[in-house]
């Protein structure tokens, strides 16, 4: 009776210790059929005419893009997906969006990720269609600029 | 003795038949499989972003036109009022070398960025502008003045440009003017100011005639053409 109690014991410290790390482990989605709607992000001034200052010289930038993020490894399960906006050139970029519901709305600075999805997976794709506004300062940007951002889960 | 964790061999016993077994790991390995083939294909989105055409000038001189102040959100609109500015010298006075102030027909008093009352009409003419442009450092714009050589009357008879001259301010204002004093040309082009880029610039001129010199009695007119010129 004490040596299985004290197996018991070693069992439970040994599952305690063993969890710790298998909790966060990143990975990056497949978006491959994730499609452009416009051709391109054009930028506009956010007013029409500058402050005294000079301050808060914003260009934005609407898109819309049909979102299709491949799951289907974690079919089944449950998993947190997050839009990842890597910090890139030109700068600093903010980006709101907004969705058909399949995703959450959301908005993100560059160089940080923002939760998108909770809950179980029960398709193998995930697909929403986001309506995105980038806003990027008129000093940082003078051409045409790629931005890249991806969708990454948590698994747990 | 009440509740007991289970035994090792309790734990063994559950586990299921070797070959529920071995297709668990199979599917386990299919799983891995799929994880690592859908990261190997895991792919950034790119949107481009493109500043299409986002250089913006706006220049007014006199009267303008915006739909609503600026803070307000207004925007500028083109307006083709050319206001004039004049004065009429007594023969008592004429020609005795004492300023004669000039009166405009503008009725441009506030700004449009605020609304503020920033000149006072009609002894001060408003100029003001802006031009956005993208990018860190950037050369200010120029704003310049195409003189004609003289005023000229119905009879052909001249009076020079450079009889003219104004003064700058604007209500409440301090600092350097974006549009300082200065006196006309006798024909050709002259800077009568600059703005950096993305920014609000505005100044009050107040003209007046010099009277230093006995002209023929008559109306001279001539037309000072003001453009706004970003690099």
């Amino acid at each position: 009776m004490r040596r299985r109690l004290a197996s018991f014991f070693l069992a439970l410290a040994l599952a305690i210790i063993w969890q710790s790390p298998a909790r966060s482990n990143t990975v990056t989605l497949d978006d491959s059929g994730t499609q452009a709607l416009e051709p391109g992000v054009s930028l506009r001034w956010k007013t029409a005419t500058p402050t005294r200052s000079g301050d808060g010289n914003l260009l934005v930038g609407t898109t819309t893009i049909r979102v299709r993020i491949n799951v289907m490894p974690w079919l089944k399960r449950s998993g947190r997906i997050y839009l990842a906006l890597p910090a890139q050139p030109p700068g600093p970029i903010s980006a709101s969006w907004i969705t058909q519901g399949r995703l959450l709305p959301g908005q993100i600075q560059s160089g940080s990720r923002v939760l998108v999805y909770a809950g179980p997976i029960s398709t193998p794709f995930i697909e929403d269609t986001l309506r995105f506004e980038f806003t990027v300062s008129a000093a940082l940007i003078t051409r045409a600029c790629p931005v890249s951002f991806h969708f990454e889960l948590d698994e747990t | 003795m009440q509740a007991r964790p289970p035994s090792p061999a309790a734990s063994v016993s559950a586990l299921p038949p070797p070959a529920h077994r071995r297709l668990r790991r199979a599917l386990s390995l299919l799983s891995a499989l799929l994880a690592a083939a859908t990261a190997d294909r895991a792919v950034a989105f790119t949107a481009t972003l493109d500043p299409a055409a986002p250089l913006t000038v706006y220049l007014q001189v006199g009267v303008g036109s915006f739909t609503n102040d600026y803070i307000y959100g207004g925007q500028p609109q083109n307006n083709t009022t050319i206001n004039t500015v004049s004065v009429s010298v007594a023969s008592s006075v004429l020609g005795n070398g004492t300023a004669q102030s000039m009166t405009t027909n503008s009725t441009a008093a506030q700004s449009y960025w605020d609304g503020y009352t920033f000149c006072s009409v009609p002894g001060q003419l408003y100029i003001g502008g802006f031009y956005r442009t993208t990018g860190a450092a950037t050369a200010a714009a120029q704003v310049t003045a195409t003189v004609p050589a003289a005023l000229t009357d119905a009879t052909g008879d001249s009076l020079p440009f450079s009889k003219i001259h104004w003064t700058s301010s604007g209500n409440g204002d301090s600092g350097a003017e974006p549009f300082p004093a200065g006196t006309f040309v006798n024909g050709g082009v002259q800077t009568v100011g600059s703005m950096a880029s993305n920014t609000w610039n505005e100044s009050c001129w107040t003209f007046t005639y010099l009277n230093n010199s006995v002209p023929p009695a008559g109306t001279f007119t001539g037309v000072v053409l003001y453009t706004l010129s970003a690099p």
